[in-house]
């Protein structure tokens, strides 16, 4: 057997390699007789085919068609491939879909200019790095968005504001107090002071999803804007000085519709989403979160190394996790803060697991 | 004018064989420069390297010089020769933040700029007789021929609220044509306004304008019913001309 990162010889028994720290593949029983492979390049050669024809080296990404022709892979809205993109998200359709062996798939790729159609009303997505929605408000149609993201409008756009329930407390944990309406007809645009990705996410009628606060670019006004408390803290002590952290925020956002909606959310660097199955779990960086289906249950998870972990008072090596559980829907981003409080000495948390090593 | 042939705009370095993007609002995506395109003003060639935070390196002819703010210089063959130009109203200049020493770098040789973060480099070619109001802290470089002024934005409500402090940088093209490089960051778009048009902008997302276009900060009362309200200022350009927009941009605490 040999590591597929950088082809050193292992044994049988090892988990990582001892060269390059790759982890090791067992291969299933089946297989085990196979002739010892290769190493493997550790990203497929462009312009490789699709699944079925790919090498047997599963833990590498491999494009594969996750969605039936005629859906589109992204939001599920019924498309026709000749489109060439799909007219509710956006998604270049007929590609094929990165999706990596552990069950994370990537945001699908999104043509520069692509366009989306929301009722009467429309949306182009410009640029890469920095995407802009430039939308297309048609009369009647209205949109609702936080501070700081308008970058431009025609004169004739009204705006407005929308009170939000529970006004104060939305304030003291540092929330916009309040959302700003642009009512149609006529172009707004909006974009956010960070490289990284707009999503377009359909709601459907009925559907609910929840938000991490600050994520939220614009939506459309048929879509409720709601929240609630996260019960995902800890609280540290130094000395006597007590704080308490919340890793996800205090608040999340949940947004639900009974009409079919439009939410445009702004994540950094890249985004990866998976669908849970029943009691599945995941650990995923608290801060990485962008969004949840409202059945997928979260709650704090600490792994930390058992007996000698308290002799410094330190608790650099303690990792603080968010313990996803299913079934539904999860998305993070590859760019995530630093969690505040940390390494500190913890005297009492929200609801958490714990392992030690 | 370019050859038939050519792959790339001599003078501003964009694709000739793909389409403009641009949206159905009217902005015109800046032309994404393919990586290591070459672009030629007077003697001198200027070469733009990678992608994510974009590299202007430029052969200097003999003769040919390019000025440049500090902290964009990324490295320069030891041949090129480096001064100072003076400019008039320092003193105020430096009050407000501004550089107000200005750095020329002297052909023969290769210098190249760079700036500290994701964007886009948007090459200007200027024609003589131009005008070009830019952001300040928004110019990479520009070529000898253009020259260099910079304007007070006009009124206090437009310096307060603007976003964009005190000066704008003005390049004014007068006898030969030049080159002027910014950087925006993020992506930058551009539209074309005509004569009485107008569009209210984010102040910090103003990246250029032609002179003929005017700015002016407008409030939008948001009243919320218990604080009295927030306000939110937009900036109100009207045309005739152009004006260049950058999707990244910085928090302005005004409001």
């Amino acid at each position: 057997m040999f590591c597929i990162g950088c082809g050193t010889q292992l044994s049988p028994d090892q988990n990582f390699c001892r060269t390059c720290g790759h982890p090791v593949r067992h291969e299933p029983a089946q297989t085990a007789g196979s002739a010892p492979s290769a190493p493997q390049p550790s990203m497929p050669p462009p312009g490789m085919p699709p699944a079925g024809m790919a090498p047997p080296v599963r833990s590498q990404p491999v494009p594969v068609i996750t969605a039936a022709p005629g859906v589109c892979p992204w939001c599920g809205a019924a498309v026709d491939v000749s489109q060439g993109s799909c007219p509710k998200c956006g998604a270049t359709l007929g590609l094929p879909t990165m999706k990596a062996a552990s069950g994370w798939t990537q945001l699908p790729a999104r043509k520069d200019m692509a366009k989306l159609q929301i009722g009467n009303s429309s949306c182009q997505i410009e640029g890469t790095y920095v995407p802009v929605a430039d939308m297309k408000l048609a009369a009647g149609d209205s949109v609702y968005f936080t501070h700081h993201v308008l970058l431009w409008k025609d004169t004739q756009v009204t705006v407005s504001t929308m009170s939000l329930r529970g006004g104060w407390t939305r304030m003291f944990a540092g929330l916009p107090l309040i959302m700003t309406q642009a009512a149609g007809p006529g172009h707004i645009a909006f974009s956010k002071d960070a490289p990284g990705e707009l999503i377009p996410f359909t709601v459907q009628a009925g559907q609910s999803v929840d938000v991490r606060e600050h994520m939220l670019l614009a939506a459309t006004s048929n879509v409720a804007y709601d929240w609630f408390d996260t019960n995902v803290w800890f609280e540290t002590r130094n000395d006597k000085d007590t704080e308490v952290h919340y890793p996800i925020g205090r608040f999340m956002d949940r947004f639900n519709s009974n009409s079919p909606g439009l939410l445009l959310l702004h994540a950094a660097g890249n985004i990866f989403t998976r669908t849970l199955a029943h009691g599945q779990s995941i650990l995923v960086k608290p801060t990485a979160l962008v969004f949840k289906d409202p059945s997928v249950d979260m709650h704090l998870h600490f792994e930390q190394p058992g007996a000698l972990y308290s002799m410094w008072g330190s608790w650099g090596n303690r990792y603080l996790w968010l313990r996803l559980t299913g079934p539904g829907r999860v998305g993070i981003q590859s760019v995530f803060e630093r969690i505040e409080g940390e390494s500190r000495n913890m005297t009492r948390w929200s609801n958490a697991t714990a392992t030690q090593w | 004018m370019n050859e038939k042939s050519a792959l790339a705009c001599r003078a501003c370095g964009a694709p000739l064989d793909i389409r403009n993007l641009v949206s159905e609002s009217g902005w015109r995506e800046a032309p994404r420069i393919r990586d290591m395109t070459e672009i030629h003003f007077n003697a001198s060639t200027c070469q733009v390297e990678g992608e994510i935070v974009p590299a202007a390196e430029i052969n200097l002819g003999s003769g040919d010089a390019v000025f440049f703010e500090h902290h964009v210089m990324l490295w320069k063959e030891e041949q090129v020769a480096m001064s100072v130009m003076q400019l008039s109203g320092g003193f105020k200049r430096a009050f407000a933040g501004m550089p107000f020493i200005i750095t020329v770098a002297q052909g023969p040789g290769r210098i190249a700029f760079s700036r500290d973060a994701t964007g886009e480099l948007v090459v200007l070619p200027l024609h003589p007789g131009m005008e070009l109001d830019v952001r300040e802290h928004a110019f990479l470089l520009s070529s000898h021929q253009i020259g260099y002024s910079f304007v007070r934005v006009k009124g206090l409500c437009n310096i307060l609220f603007g976003g964009q402090g005190m000066y704008m940088d003005r390049f004014v093209t007068t006898g030969a044509p030049g080159l002027l490089i910014l950087h925006g960051y993020g992506n930058v778009f551009e539209r074309r306004l005509a004569a009485g048009e107008s569009i209210m902008v984010e102040p910090g997302a103003f990246l250029y304008k032609d002179a003929s276009v005017t700015m002016d900060v407008e409030f939008q009362r948001l009243g919320s019913g218990f604080f009295g309200g927030t306000n939110m200022s937009l900036a109100k350009m009207t045309g005739p001309g152009r004006v260049g927009i950058q999707s990244m941009y910085v928090h302005h605490h005004t409001e």
